[in-house]
């Protein structure tokens, strides 16, 4: 199998700093996601990783420098962010509780271009998950957890995005319908080309399906390199696989 | 030029507080000789009012606004009915003198447990109710005062809609200040002479009236300087209550509610606490309010003064004690001198009849909380800061951790809560 | 028998009008947390909009829709100025500019149109509609039940039909996230500010024009108190709760003052607040809410 990875950044991060209120939590880090990769982002709980999440799509006070194809997006806010093409599943669902499934979906193709087709779209993700066809009338409060992660994946691609953000999508979830996430990450990475960025508690699973990786701590990133090379890393092992 | 910087506690900050103290005091008794008789000030064609009653108002609203203080300023808790309480401490007054001929003073001693009783019944939904549900409902308590006392089965007590008038019990200065219950017409007494011996000055004595101060003037001076020392004492009570440990606790539910419940405050016992205060001064104001007017009259516990006493609050400062009697002269005089104004330049004179001092307060609300959330006590302390600052002693080894305690007290005590906008 | 009709019938159209301002509260609250005590002040500016453009001799109906979009941009222009600066989860300067709107606006229409009642247009047919059980049922009655029955349908459609309705309702429900799907949460708030006060407006006409009742400044004052307590009762964030609280309101109110002869008409505004109490105390997310009341 051949993976495409013309060497164009998507995302570029130079001196990326975050902070809440004065407290600085990520200090000038630099990292790059090509067109079509699945890049990982790793760390212990506390490390930063929401929070640079949350900084690339301008949900908190940003520095540094991070180029979206090429364009500055510091400074922007968070519509004009998605509007320019990322998807961000915020860690913990962040499905509309109160909104039923359909509803969430229609919300999800908010800034979808012209384009799109809602109804085919909202198809689509009920053909792949049909138990949010069979309770698309339901509101997503009333879902599993694992059903409002499936919700919330799909209702972040209603938008068709060029850049998916995805914020430790195993959290809470049984292994099974984990590794049933992941496969679907692999699938819209392959047939779709889509370009992920993955924060993950998970290691294993999540460099299983990743191209490249980064290691942060408090803030800073310690390790960074292909996949393959982190899962061979002996502090990695040590830290996040577990063995 | 560079802020003069004192030490707290040595010489210099002993002698500074003497002075400042000293200075008030004369002010205040130069002031109240002078404005005894119905003085007014002229500008621009306009009269405006100084007098001393429209003082001793704003000496009542004072207190009732020291008691939102120590509910909303101190503890957090949007408790917003105050009139409720400023009604009930007043209805109880004029009840007690009118018909059961009560020293005024001495109706405090039922006013007071009566409002912090009710007070902390009430504030019971408070410890499940948070934030603008609490405000909801105490401003609808507020709201029903008025139909309350005008209840016909009540009436006996409140006079329905007429009032509670005690016109009929005047409030007599002591013999040796003036002149006494049974003195003879036309007895010299201290404060007459105190007053011609202000008129004897060159220059300045034309300000403080002429000849022997009338029966009416003694009364009224009388009434201000009981409602002042009430000022008084209620500010120290507050003060004390505030740095003590009680008062404490009411700091930390304010800054942080859970933070305070996991540090092993006990939550319910802290607010119903800061609930009873807080209702108990207002009480204590409606006592001040109607031994200045004389009569306790439904319309004036209205939810409109709630709201005023809130305009008060914020106008002064909140989370100070000082706020509080700034706001309420705030509150007194705006509207009071908004309606004295019979012509200004420019603005035609249909708006300056009626509501005027409302659409002021109203503006004036939401203009401060933009540009100055701390209010005026916090601008005149910045003020302040740029000439005198009052910095803490260098401890000495013993006193090491209780001069670090009151330090973090101190700066606890009086900053004002409320935020700066973000944003924009 | 029949006196019990007539109090249901009076109870059922004051708890009508109660229940649109009570809308205009729940339209806030659900999407920002925040009781907007000005409400009920804004209403009434708007009715008295109304009732000026309508002595100019605009037609009554219209003047009406002129003045529900001319509160709905002041509503819109005093979210854009006044509230969205401010820091939402910061309950207390948000809670002392809309009591300063309170004061502002009750003082502004007392400069107006001074402390004085003012006839109201009939904005209904006058006269009895038909009588049921000897009670007789006036027309406007029946077109006030029915208005807020028609204006709640239609603000549930525009809330679920269309694509601004979706995303206030998505704000409501997760802010963070439907920043995150590229709603712009400023605006999409004034326009709930601007629906809210469209319909309060609508609530205060139709309340005022009630041919027993005129338009003064300080017509709102209590209705707001029972305005609050409706949507206290349906559970502050549901628009047919709201109905329903109001309703309900209405019906406590005028059954009380008939069959408990101990309580006297002028408490019927403390029945409000104790309601308001009672429900806030043992049954904080109402009886339609859906979110817990500890949103605090
Ligand atoms: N809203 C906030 N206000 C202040 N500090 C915050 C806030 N959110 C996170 N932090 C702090 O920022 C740091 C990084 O948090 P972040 O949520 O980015 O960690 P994380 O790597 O995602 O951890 P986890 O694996 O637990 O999700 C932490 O020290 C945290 O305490
Ligand atoms: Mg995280």
């Amino acid at each position: 199998m051949t993976t495409v990875r013309p060497a164009e950044p998507v995302l570029e991060a130079k001196g990326l700093k975050a902070s809440y209120g004065p407290i600085q939590v990520i200090h000038g880090i630099d990292f790059v996601v090509n067109q079509g990769e699945v890049v990982v982002i790793l760390g212990a709980n506390g490390a930063g990783k929401t929070t640079t999440l949350r900084a690339i799509s301008g949900m908190i006070d940003t520095g540094g420098s991070v180029k979206l194809n090429g364009e500055e997006i510091v400074g922007k806010n968070s519509a004009d962010v998605v509007r320019r093409g990322v998807a961000h599943v915020p860690q913990g669902r962040g499905t509309f509780p109160e909104l039923t499934v359909e509803e969430n979906l229609r919300v999800g193709a908010y800034v979808a271009p012209k384009s799109a087709n809602l109804e085919e779209d909202m198809q689509y993700w009920y053909d792949q998950y049909p138990v949010l066809y069979e309770r698309r009338e339901q509101t997503a409060g009333s879902l599993s957890g694992g059903e409002q992660q499936m919700l919330a994946v799909s209702r972040a691609l209603m938008s068709h995005p060029k850049l998916l953000l995805l914020d430790e999508p195993s959290l809470g979830l049984a292994p099974l319908i984990v590794e049933g996430l992941f496969e679907q990450f692999a699938k819209l990475n392959k047939e779709r080309g889509m370009t992920l960025l993955v924060v993950e508690q998970n290691a294993h699973l999540a460099l299983g399906i990743a191209n490249r990786g980064y290691v942060l701590e408090s803030g800073e990133i310690a390790i960074s390199g292909e996949a393959s090379e982190l899962m061979n890393n002996d502090a990695i092992r040590k830290a996040y696989l577990g063995v | 030029m560079a802020a003069r910087i004192i030490t707290a506690g040595s010489t210099e900050h002993r002698n500074y507080k003497l002075i400042v103290g000293g200075l008030g005091v004369l002010a205040f008794i130069l002031f109240a000789f002078a404005y005894i008789d119905t003085a007014s000030l002229e500008i621009a064609g306009n009269k405006y009012n100084l007098s001393i009653i429209r003082v001793n108002k704003a000496i009542a609203f004072a207190i009732a606004i020291l008691g939102l203080q120590v509910i909303v300023g101190y503890t957090g808790q949007l408790a917003l009915g105050q009139s409720f309480f400023f009604g009930m401490g007043a209805y109880i007054t004029a009840w007690l003198v009118a018909d059961h001929s009560w020293p005024y003073l001495l109706t405090l001693i039922v006013v007071v447990p009566a409002c912090f009783i009710v007070g902390m019944i009430l504030g019971i939904p408070a410890l499940r109710v948070k934030g603008l549900y609490l405000a909801l409902i105490t401003l609808g308590l507020a709201a029903v005062f008025p139909s309350l006392v005008k209840l016909d089965a009540l009436s006996d007590y409140t006079n329905g809609a007429g009032g509670k008038s005690v016109s009929e019990s005047k409030l007599i200065p002591p013999g040796w200040l003036g002149g006494g219950v049974d003195a003879p017409r036309g007895t010299i007494s201290n404060l007459d002479r105190f007053a011609e011996f202000l008129q004897t000055f060159p220059v300045v004595g034309g300000f403080f009236g002429d000849g022997p101060l009338s029966s009416r003037e003694e009364e009224r001076m009388w009434k201000l300087i009981l409602l002042t020392l009430m000022l008084v004492a209620c500010c120290w009570l507050v003060s004390n209550l505030i740095q003590s440990r009680p008062g404490r606790a009411m700091r930390a539910v304010r800054d942080n509610e859970t933070g305070a419940a996991v540090s092993g405050i006990n939550l319910a016992s802290t607010k119903t606490l800061a609930f009873g205060v807080a209702s108990a001064l207002g009480g204590v104001g409606g006592t001040a309010y109607v031994m200045e007017v004389g009569i306790a009259s439904p319309d004036d516990f209205a939810q409109v003064i709630a709201i005023l006493f809130i305009v008060g609050l914020v106008v002064g400062g909140v989370g100070t004690i000082s706020g509080a009697i700034v706001g309420a002269f705030v509150i007194v005089f705006v509207p009071d001198w908004s309606s004295s104004t019979q012509e200004l330049p420019i603005v035609p004179e249909r708006w300056l009849q009626g509501p005027t001092g409302s659409l002021i307060l109203g503006a004036g609300l939401i203009l401060l909380t933009f540009v100055l959330p701390g209010g005026i006590v916090a601008a005149y302390r910045r003020l302040k800061a740029r000439f005198i600052q009052i910095v803490p002693g260098v401890p000495t080894m013993p006193s090491m951790a209780a001069a670090a305690e009151a330090a973090i007290d101190t700066t606890g005590v009086d900053t004002p809560t409320a935020q700066e906008p973000t944003g924009v | 028998m029949q006196l019990f009709l007539q109090r249901v019938i009076d109870g059922l159209t004051n708890g009508s009008a109660y229940a649109l301002v009570a809308v205009a509260l729940v339209l806030i609250f659900k999407a920002t947390t925040l009781i907007n005590f000005a409400q009920g002040e804004q209403a009434m500016l708007g009715a008295f909009f109304a009732l000026q453009l309508w002595m100019w001799g605009v037609p009554m109906w219209g003047a009406v829709i002129i003045s529900m979009i001319l509160s709905a941009l002041l509503a819109a222009l005093i979210e854009r100025t006044l509230i969205r600066p401010f820091d939402p989860s910061d309950h207390l300067p948000l809670v002392i500019v809309t009591l300063g709107l309170f004061l502002g606006i009750n003082a502004l229409a007392g400069l107006i149109w001074r402390f004085d009642p003012w006839r109201f247009p009939e904005l209904f047919p006058s006269g009895v509609a038909f009588s049921i059980g000897g009670a007789n049922v006036t027309w406007y009655a029946v077109c006030t039940v029915l208005s807020a029955i028609v204006i709640l349908g239609s603000l549930q459609l525009l809330l679920s039909r269309t694509k601004i309705g979706l995303a206030f309702r998505a704000v409501s429900s997760n802010l963070e996230s439907s920043q995150l799907v590229g709603i712009r949460v400023g605006p999409t708030l004034q326009f709930g500010w601007a629906l809210a006060a469209a319909v309060g407006t609508l609530g205060a006409s139709i309340y005022v024009a009630n041919p027993v009742l005129s338009i003064e400044p300080t017509v709102m004052l209590t209705v707001l108190v029972f305005a609050a307590s409706a949507a206290a009762l349906g559970g502050l964030d549901s628009l047919w709760g709201a109905l329903a609280g109001g309703l309900g309101i209405g019906f406590i109110q005028s059954l009380l003052v008939q069959y408990a002869p101990f309580i006297p008409t002028e408490l019927s505004l403390l029945t409000a607040v104790v309601v308001l109490l009672v429900v806030l105390f043992f049954r904080p997310a109402g009886f339609f809410g859906t979110a817990a009341v500890e949103r605090v």
